[in-house]
């Protein structure tokens, strides 16, 4: 079964990001991501970029993932 | 007519269309259910509700014509909006309910 870390790993892997968490209990997860790669980047887009780091795993191990996604500016604006 | 046409039909010839799990009154699925909550929150009643759970070639035909791995997924005019989390995010901020003001179900 996928853990929260494998999911964490998975997204650092294919996205520079500069803060990731991940929350799940191997079949929902959660995760917040703060990336600079959003800058500019719709949430369709934020979430798409995501998705396709994580690649097939979407369609296979990974059932459900809820996604927060945060440029740096954003996180500081939302936890300053 | 392949899946990808159909699928074309279905969100260009209507004005929401939401692909889920289940069906509004019978979501299968505590995402879907979510989703057509905030449309029903917003007032959007009536709409094009696609059961992708019966719909096998479509659950994986929508996967691909809007690049996105997950259902539910809603569109409005054409366009993806989004998933779950992101018709949360909307519904929060209002944006959601700005952009389908002039979709509201009358009465």
């Amino acid at each position: 079964m996928v853990s929260a870390e494998d999911i964490r790993r998975y997204i650092a892997e294919g996205l520079q990001c500069d803060s990731i968490e991940v929350e799940g209990d191997g079949h929902h997860f959660e995760a917040v991501i703060v990336s600079g790669e959003f800058s500019g980047k719709s949430r369709i887009e934020r979430h798409q970029r995501v998705y396709s780091a994580l690649g097939d795993r979407m369609a296979g191990e990974i059932h459900a993932l809820s996604m927060r996604t945060l440029t740096p500016e954003e996180w500081r604006e939302a936890h300053g | 007519m392949s899946i990808q046409d159909t699928i074309r039909a279905q969100v260009t010839g209507n004005p929401v269309v939401l692909y889920m799990k289940g069906t509004p009154q019978f979501p299968q699925c505590g995402f879907s259910a979510a989703a057509a909550q905030v449309l029903k929150a917003c007032g959007v009643t009536q709409y094009l509700s696609v059961n992708v759970l019966e719909n096998p070639e479509i659950r994986d035909g929508i996967k691909q014509y809007g690049n996105w791995p997950t259902i539910p997924q809603l569109y409005v005019n054409g366009k993806l909006v989004g998933g779950a989390d992101i018709l949360r995010e909307m519904y929060a901020s209002g944006e959601l309910a700005r952009l389908l003001d002039p979709l509201k179900t009358p009465g």
